[in-house]
């Protein structure tokens, strides 16, 4: 809750930053106010704000994705400045905007009540409604923002009519009683109809297929920095939140739902992936990696055990950190060339080569091969899984494999030609590099000794 | 001892990174003093090492640490016989490899050598490693490096086509064995290869998990259907990666199935598993050799004979596997393969160079535009024709003990596949006696011919050096069959109970 509230203010301060200065301020206090609240998160909760009982609690997970949240926030915010929008009037609002979407998410992590799990839905999606249109002179930013907007509605509609269900037949929205519901009444048809509405609702918000179709448009259409901000922090907000409501609140009636998240996975893994072979455009082809990775992570719910959480956690942090290595690569290039086919990354490797290195890195680990971080997230979920349903993880496996063609597509454009594309005199800024050296090191590091994480974060 | 092998481990790795800082036209000769220094240290370690000790005790030089405690896998490296023969075939060719190179023209040099120097990193803790999980993240990360190698100095108009084919099937093939190994490790209390071993799989269970297991070692190989992204691969690599890729690389999948494959699911090669395998391979063996018969781009050809020499090692090792679940504890098949192994290594890496050395002479790959070199190059004629033989398997050279061995011990186990396997010691003498006449005899260009130098310093010292493994080998194998033979014995005869 305190994290919550220094993140709220960070974002009211940088909002005002904006009264004074062109963003640059308001971008320091944004990571100031980040570095604080990052370093909240690891002291126990205060007494004082502990009161919320039955809607709010920060526990040990919630932490966990917390701090995962804010790290990923704080590396996007380093990377801001340029490419952001072409209003360089109004950047710290979208930076105040990205700091409440952010709540949104903490809020996620936290709730015990179907109304915060809406309330954190709603805040973590409307300031994104907003700042996928923040280019306003792009027909594409202005489709990706109207998209975005009907699609979420639609959601909402369906999150609120599963809540309605949920509450018609368990009497109360706090999870807890919800799963006490569920152990006892397994066979309440209103209720499992509730609990299908509210994962299809779930699915929209984090892109599982066949529920995915807005956002190859949204993420390829809005600013980059945007993109990757929803391709990491909203997924993992968003994930951890279906996550926590399937396994806690609809756990007595997994039968009712397990089959069709299983078929979900399957559509979603095959038309991502193949989708994603089909692009030419990088920007979309990391859209389409996206929504495939959803397919890998839903994995988690088959072969439940302590340990899941946790491997999700790592997981997503590990898929976040390669998306920012990625799309900062993307950045960089869409400033430089203003778009950002295949071939506009030809020989990226010669001019910048610890960009390179680094989305090469962040491809390599979405792609599962050994020594990155990727590799383990993708192993410790295969392994549980393989027990219950060694079929789907089959199927995830075929996902991967037609995967590695389009990330080594994409790796091959910027190494092998002996030429650089980039004739321009102009570098990469400092803190670009410094982002790459601390992704690269990060993402080795996670693959190499997978038990850093968990002492990090206090497993 | 165990800061001997930890050493040999990560001297490649920092070796690498040194030479990737160094960006200078010398970090080559950096490089091969990394390589050289390696290969000596194996000479210790090989000197130290006990050949005579029985069955129990055949690891030495143990490190065993843990590593996570959610996947219960160590950091478990260890060495028997068979790890000792493939590491000291992976640091004698090297530096051979990185010497072969220095003609070349630079351009990014020092990345190539530390890609060089990083392949053999994960080469050396591929054949060490004692642990499943170990053994597939060296596994893969033998790949990255080759594949860059491949791509970013391959033949450029064609790199994107097939480092995009031999990337996908190579990892395609590979993350089959990790489900196959997760399988057996849900089954097992850790991924400690002896918990493998001994993991409670039923029949069915284990068909399964061989044939996903085999299929990574079939794709590396390869065996005959899954072969296709070879000669591509072979052809278009510059030539340093065509050698590392079928003088060492090809060998961890031989190394995976005597160490991993057999010992996991004997039950399979009880059944038909064994014998369908044992089928593939001789028809890779007899398609590899007439293909290669056929061939006219040299490449090509060392690529289909590789085929058919790596099919008669895996037919070998079938053969023994069959008739040692069927009760009668036969070893042969796995002493060939290794022994053919190492003189594979030797003898495809010298026939590599040679074509290149004729590359350099001719412009040109195709064998029916060159002739008459032996006049012009008396020094290259003797060594070419001494890795010739080595590869035909004349018998005083390297080439011939180890299929001998093997071809015996597919007779063992049927006649008739033992004739038709045979035939690669018929056909590999037809083809590859045609190349060594088209290039060094008969009517040549006479331009060509005239401008034609012999062996500069630096191939005739790679050369030598090769041809000396071909003779003395040849000569001298029985330190190579003691070598393997006791880890040998633990693999086959677990295979038994």
């Amino acid at each position: 809750m305190s994290v919550l509230i220094i993140i709220f203010l960070t974002a009211i301060a940088a909002l005002f930053a904006g009264v004074f200065e062109k963003g640059k301020f308001s971008r320091y206090i944004s990571i100031i106010g980040l570095l604080v609240a990052f370093y909240v998160s690891f002291l126990p909760e205060a007494e004082f704000f502990n009161q919320y009982k039955h809607m709010f609690e920060y526990t040990v997970n919630a932490a966990l994705f917390t701090k995962i949240a804010i790290v990923i926030t704080i590396l996007l915010f380093f990377l801001g400045g340029f490419s952001f929008s072409n209003h360089r009037s109004h950047q710290s609002e979208l930076y105040a905007l990205m700091l409440f979407s952010l709540c949104g998410g903490v809020v996620l992590f936290g709730f015990q009540n179907l109304v915060t799990l809406f309330l954190g839905v709603e805040i973590l999606s409307i300031p994104l409604y907003v700042l996928a249109g923040s280019n306003k002179t792009d027909l594409r930013s202005n489709e990706a923002s109207i998209k975005y907007f009907l699609m979420g509605a639609f959601a909402t509609g369906f999150l609120l009519f599963g809540i309605a269900l949920v509450y018609g037949s368990a009497g109360t929205f706090d999870l807890y009683k919800i799963h006490e519901f569920s152990m006892e009444n397994s066979k309440d048809f209103m209720f499992a109809a509730g609990a299908v509405l509210m994962l299809v609702a779930l699915a929209f918000k984090v892109s599982m297929a066949p529920f995915h179709m807005w956002s190859p448009d949204v993420y390829q259409g809005s600013p980059s920095l945007i993109t990757a901000f929803m391709m990491s922090v909203v997924k993992i907000s968003a994930f951890f939140a279906f996550f926590k409501v399937m396994t806690i609140g609809f756990q007595g009636i997994t039968g009712e739902w397990i089959n069709i998240l299983g078929v979900l996975i399957i559509i979603t893994l095959f038309l991502a992936n193949v989708m994603g072979l089909a692009q030419s455009n990088a920007k979309r082809m990391l859209a389409y990696s996206s929504v495939s990775h959803v397919g890998y992570l839903a994995l988690i719910f088959f072969g439940l055990n302590n340990l899941s959480a946790y491997n999700l956690a790592f997981y997503l942090f590990a898929y976040s950190l390669a998306t920012v290595g990625v799309m900062m690569c993307l950045i960089w290039v869409e400033k430089l060339k203003r778009e950002t086919s295949y071939n506009a990354f030809k020989g990226l490797a010669q001019s910048e080569p610890i960009i390179a290195v680094a989305a090469a890195v962040g491809m390599l680990s979405m792609a599962g091969i050994p020594l990155t971080a990727g590799f383990m997230g993708k192993f410790s979920i295969f392994a549980q899984a393989i027990e219950t349903t060694p079929f789907l993880v089959l199927v995830a496996v075929l996902g991967s494999a037609i995967s590695i063609a389009y990330y080594l597509r994409l790796i091959m454009v910027m190494f092998f030609p002996k030429e650089s594309s980039f004739n321009t005199s102009e570098r990469v800024p400092l803190t670009y590099n410094i982002v790459a050296v601390f992704i690269i090191i990060a993402l080795l590091a996670l693959g190499i000794f997978p038990d850093l994480f968990a002492r990090q974060f206090g497993l | 001892m165990s800061y001997l092998l930890l050493t040999l481990l990560l001297l490649p790795l920092v070796g690498s990174a040194v030479v990737f800082a160094w960006k200078n036209p010398a970090s080559k000769f950096l490089a091969l003093g990394f390589a050289f220094a390696q290969m000596f240290l194996s000479f210790y370690m090989l000197a130290n090492f006990d050949h005579t000790v029985t069955v129990d005790g055949v690891l030495q030089y143990e490190i065993n640490y843990p590593w996570s405690q959610f996947i219960k896998s160590n950091l478990h490296f260890g060495i028997d016989g068979m790890s000792m023969l493939l590491l000291l075939l992976t640091n004698i060719l090297t530096p051979i490899i990185i010497l072969s190179s220095f003609n070349e023209k630079p351009g990014y040099r020092n990345t190539f050598y530390g890609l060089i120097l990083l392949m053999q990193f994960g080469l050396i803790g591929v054949f060490t490693s004692l642990d499943g999980l170990l053994f597939y993240i060296f596994w893969e990360v033998t790949l990255i490096p080759i594949w860059l190698i491949a791509g970013i100095w391959g033949q450029e108009n064609k790199k994107i086509a097939f480092t995009t084919k031999f990337f996908v099937y190579t990892f395609v093939g590979s993350l089959f064995m990790l489900i196959g190994l997760i399988y057996v490790y849900t089954h097992s209390a850790s991924f400690a290869l002896t918990d493998l071993y001994n993991a409670n799989l039923n029949a069915s269970e284990q068909t399964v998990i061989f044939w996903f297991i085999f299929f990574a070692f079939a794709v590396k190989l390869p065996i005959f259907p899954f072969h296709s992204w070879q000669p591509d691969t072979y052809t278009y690599s510059p030539t340093q990666g065509s050698m590392l890729l079928s003088g060492i690389m090809l060998k961890m999948a031989v190394y995976g199935l005597l160490r991993y494959l057999l010992p996991i699911t004997p039950d399979p090669i009880l059944g038909i598993s064994g014998q369908i395998v044992l089928v593939l391979a001789i028809i890779g063996i007899v398609h590899g050799a007439l293909i290669a018969i056929i061939q006219n781009d040299s490449k090509r050809l060392i690529a289909y004979s590789s085929l058919s020499h790596v099919g008669l090692m895996v037919a070998g090792i079938m053969a023994s596997a069959i008739l040692t679940v069927n009760g009668t504890l036969m070893i042969e098949g796995g002493e060939g393969a290794l022994v053919q192994a190492f003189a594979h290594g030797i003898n495809v890496v010298g026939l590599f160079y040679c074509a290149d050395i004729l590359y350099k002479r001719f412009k040109t790959r195709d064998i029916r535009q060159m002739g008459g070199l032996a006049k012009a190059a008396p020094k290259f004629a003797v060594l070419f024709i001494i890795i010739i033989l080595g590869s035909v398997g004349l018998p005083l050279t390297n080439g011939f003990i180890g299929e001998f061995i093997l071809i015996k011990s597919i007779f063992d186990y049927s006649k008739l596949a033992a004739i038709f396997a045979g035939l690669t010691l018929i056909f590999s003498a037809v083809y590859l006696l045609r190349f060594y006449g088209k290039a060094m005899f008969g009517e040549g260009d006479d331009r060509v011919l005239a401008s034609a130098e012999d062996l500069s310093g630096v191939e005739f010292s790679v050369l030598t050096s090769l041809a000396v493994f071909v003779i003395v080998l040849g000569v001298f194998p029985q330190p190579i069959i003691e070598m393997v033979n006791s880890s040998l014995k633990f693999i086959f005869s677990s295979m038994m109970n």
